[in-house]
């Protein structure tokens, strides 16, 4: 097995018009790994993939795919990756099953319907529904399906949650660890923390263009702080959680029959907090994630 | 070429019904002024009613005017008309073909999958080009089956012959809104333009009849080449090798800005192409 990169991208530059969408992109994927590309809304994940695709073109920098130039051998990197576009469309007239097929034909290798119908299963999804009749989940489903039907090298999945309601997330998670137990890197976009923590093993931060930092996924949440309410039977001793490191007492309300609610903000891990409330009768916990902007405040800090 | 035959025959099912209805459409026009040949020239005084109109509107129809010859009945009624009529479907399919698709954001997937863009361009240029022959032939059929029911000296493949400058003069105004779609920010706005360019040239190729003036202008445009009625008698072949040649020029030069485009995502329409000009 090769050991080159199956993503190799340095100094990736692309405008459009007056507006830069990549101001000089550094990243590598490794074989076989799961990696996350973590960004807000207009932040260059969409045009990194679709440079990796050929169908757009950088104005500068370097890419590798598999060990190849996209764009000197577009049509040999297509056939080894399959893509989950971010907005997905499909021809409105056509049913699912012609669709899939339309585009089975156009990757050229006889694609096992046995395997679509069982991804169909999987999601719950109608080939034999019409495209138009269909809603934005199940049309994002249909964007799965194409994604999984055929072996690839390389998955490249922009968003590919989008639409679909918890249960089908976690399907799409279990497709991608199958994917990837069958030896395909897996690089997808997202702007959903949780998703990243999920399923990535690493994770790229891209803001306005640049790569702001490559990570541990739980690296994430543990350099943000998070907002954690407790409620316990009884109040909690004066001082108990003074010893904390990098914990801040935000509320701490007396409730009826003794108990207590407290509101702390916590920065890094959660274990010291946890360990000293172990020996209190805690009735509920409730933490608040970050958001992608408090995470990108705390790197900017940094 | 990996997607070629693919494309070409996913294109041609997705013209399956405009081939159905501009070709029908066609053959029912047909069948209605084949079947009418017998009666209008057997209208008594029919060349005095034509001596009486106005010589300006006599000149804009040139010399077609003779209704009692099969090349002046059948230019006159049918294939003078036509250009305009099938252009239109040349125009709006040829735009759709490749920005349509870029504008509803579907061609970023199929071009994800392992087929070049020349194949693509081709595979989808080719059908497209037998689509509009298709159409033609269907509203050649519906002529077709009057000739034996009337006096109109014509052959089957007599009468095919107007069919062909008549398919090289749609695919010249296809290509050239094929080549719009790709430099103008929306499809719509290609075939519109087009379509224009294409009725202009029907007037003007009549004006020019009534304005010596014009002719210099009309001698170097399409419709200058194209044989109506006449090419019943006889094709002029390099006239319509010209035309056929213009047509695959102007599909070539599309098919060379296709070939280094940035493919738009769904919804997205704009100059883009000019603000990179302007900043070089």
């Amino acid at each position: 097995m090769t050991t080159e990169p199956a993503l190799s991208i340095q100094g990736l530059t692309k405008s459009y018009g007056r507006v830069q969408a990549l101001r000089g992109v550094d990243l590598e994927v490794n074989r076989g790994e799961i990696f996350g590309f973590l960004g807000p809304n207009g932040a260059g994940k969409t045009t990194t993939i679709r440079c990796l695709l050929d169908l757009i073109r950088p104005d500068g920098g370097t890419a590798r795919v598999l060990g190849l130039d996209p764009q000197a051998n577009s049509i040999a990197v297509r056939s080894r990756v399959t893509y989950l576009p971010g907005e997905l469309s499909l021809e409105a007239n056509l049913s699912a099953e012609r669709a899939l097929r339309y585009l089975a034909d156009l990757r050229g290798d006889n694609i096992d319907w046995n395997r679509v119908r069982e991804l169909a299963r999987r999601l719950s999804l109608d080939l034999k529904t019409q495209i138009k009749n269909m809603s934005k989940g199940n049309k994002q489903k249909v964007g799965v399906v194409q994604a999984f039907m055929a072996p690839a090298d390389l998955l490249l999945l922009d968003e590919p949650t989008s639409g679909l309601d918890p249960l089908m997330q976690q399907e799409v998670y279990r497709l991608v660890r199958e994917a990837q137990a069958a030896g395909a890197t897996i690089f997808f976009s997202s702007h959903i923390i949780s998703e990243v923590q999920a399923i990535a093993e690493r994770v790229a931060i891209i803001r306005d263009g640049r790569i702001i930092r490559t990570l541990d996924p739980h690296e994430l949440i543990a350099m943000s702080t998070r907002r954690v309410r407790v409620r316990l039977r009884e109040p909690l001793p004066e001082g108990t959680l003074t010893a904390i490191p990098g914990l801040t007492l935000i509320e701490r309300t007396l409730i009826e029959r003794n108990g207590m609610t407290l509101t702390v903000q916590v920065e890094g891990e959660m274990d010291a907090l946890i360990k000293a409330l172990a020996p209190f009768p805690v009735v509920d916990l409730e933490t608040e994630r970050p958001s992608l902007e408090e995470i990108f405040l705390t790197l900017y800090e940094e | 070429m990996p997607g070629l035959t693919t494309e070409f025959r996913h294109t041609l099912r997705r013209l399956r019904g405009q081939i159905l209805g501009w070709g029908i459409g066609l053959a029912l026009y047909g069948l209605l002024m084949g079947a009418m040949y017998d009666a209008i020239n057997n209208i008594t005084g029919l060349e005095d009613i034509l001596a009486n109109y106005p010589p300006e509107m006599m000149a804009f129809f040139g010399d077609r005017i003779a209704l009692n010859t099969p090349e002046g009945y059948f230019g006159t009624y049918y294939s003078s008309y036509m250009p305009i009529i099938v252009g239109i479907f040349a125009a709006g399919a040829a735009a759709g073909l490749l920005a349509g698709d870029e504008e509803r954001g579907t061609l970023d997937l199929t071009l994800s999958y392992p087929v070049s863009r020349t194949a693509l361009f081709w595979g989808r240029w080719m059908a497209y080009a037998l689509a509009t022959a298709l159409i033609l032939f269907i509203g050649y059929l519906g002529w077709a089956v009057t000739l034996p029911m009337s006096t109109m000296d014509v052959t089957w493949s007599a009468l095919l012959r107007p069919f062909l400058p008549l398919w090289a003069v749609s695919m010249l105004f296809g290509a050239l809104a094929l080549l719009l779609s790709l430099i103008l920010p929306s499809a719509r706005m290609a075939s519109m333009i087009a379509g224009a360019l294409l009725v202009a040239n029907f007037l003007l190729a009549g004006l020019a009849n009534l304005n010596d003036n014009l002719r210099p202008i009309m001698d170097v445009t399409p419709f200058a080449f194209l044989q109506s009625g006449e090419a019943l008698n006889g094709l002029n072949w390099g006239w319509l090798a010209g035309l056929t040649a213009v047509a695959l020029l102007l599909s070539a030069a599309a098919w060379l800005l296709f070939r280094r485009r940035d493919i738009r995502v769904g919804g997205e329409r704009g100059w883009s192409w000019r603000l990179r000009l302007r900043e070089r």
